[in-house]
């Protein structure tokens, strides 16, 4: 039975099938594989496939986490430079 | 004639485009009298942006000089810029989006083509994750900390660490990442899947061995 969504023959899919084709599914939809109802029976079918995709939906989820909060910072120079940038542009000795 | 106020009035929101960056208070005041040239108000912005800012130049470049340099660039090319922002996505994603073109025109002037041609993305044959349906393997989840993730990142080959922060981190689109990086949005896909596959194989190795060695796995 081939699933119109994903163009995939669920019954006959072998672990290498779907390898081939994650790329698409996590680009696809929500891109919780683990939670589409399409998928249950051959993730529970292949313990491996299920840990795999298990791993990598922790991993893009983990690394969400990774945007805030963040503590590093740059030195005060940074905005030192801008400022002085800024102000040489302002009188116009030199364009930003 | 419009004033660049009446755009932004006029301007769509992108329908979920704030979700990860919801609008900071006092910050829509602030681009406005930025805009107006009001030098404190910039600098409102600077202390708003600059952590993100930087770590996401240090994320993509991995060195923290060039990100500073970087950082600085980013925020003169907003001073010049913020004109023509006009509120279609949040603030902070127009101007991530702007320091990731600046990295990357950075990148190509150093001559690295990392990000500018396909078959460049691409990390050698031993940097590439290894294929794995072996044996069960004892699981991932709940067991990696940020630091931890944070330095097997830092690892990954430029091609696929530049894919993984953009989408995976910074939560652009893969059709986003291709326009900035010259790119196909199957080859965005491809490198993201690869850049997990490698930060799962890093990750694992982390934890197979004792903390002191962590760091030598990762370099």
């Amino acid at each position: 039975m081939t699933d119109p969504g994903t163009q995939l023959n669920l019954e006959g899919m072998t672990p290498d099938d779907f390898q081939a084709r994650l790329p698409e599914l996590f680009a696809a939809g929500s891109g919780r594989i683990s939670e589409d109802p399409r998928f249950a029976k051959f993730l529970h079918d292949n313990p491996t496939c299920e840990a795999l995709v298990r791993d990598l939906e922790y991993i893009a989820d983990a690394a969400r986490q990774l945007l805030d909060p963040v503590t590093d910072e740059p030195s005060d120079a940074v905005w030192d430079n801008i400022q002085s940038k800024l102000k040489i542009a302002a009188v116009g000795e030199e364009p930003v | 004639m419009y004033s660049q106020g009446q755009i932004m009035n006029q301007a769509k929101p992108v329908p979920g485009s704030f979700k990860r960056n919801p609008p900071i208070a006092g910050e829509a005041e602030a681009i406005e009298a930025a805009k107006n040239g009001d030098a404190e108000a910039f600098s409102k912005l600077y202390a708003l942006h600059k952590r993100r800012v930087y770590t996401l130049c240090l994320r993509m470049l991995g060195n923290v000089s060039e990100a500073e340099d970087m950082t600085q660039e980013a925020f003169l090319h907003l001073f010049r810029k913020i004109g023509s922002f006009r509120g279609e996505s949040a603030f902070s994603t127009w101007l991530h989006r702007l320091t990731v073109n600046l990295v990357l025109m950075h990148l190509r002037k150093k001559g690295l083509q990392l990000v500018s041609l396909e078959e460049t993305i691409n990390p050698s044959e031993e940097d590439a994750p290894k294929r794995d349906f072996g044996a069960r393997d004892p699981q991932l989840a709940g067991s990696v900390d940020r630091v931890a993730l944070e330095r097997a990142v830092g690892s990954l080959p430029p091609g696929y660490r530049m894919v993984f922060v953009l989408h995976d981190v910074e939560g652009f689109e893969h059709n986003e990442i291709a326009t900035m990086l010259e790119c196909s949005t199957g080859n965005s896909k491809s490198q993201l899947h690869k850049a997990r596959l490698k930060l799962r194989e890093l990750l694992r190795q982390s934890e197979a061995l004792p903390l002191t060695a962590l760091s030598e796995v990762l370099q």
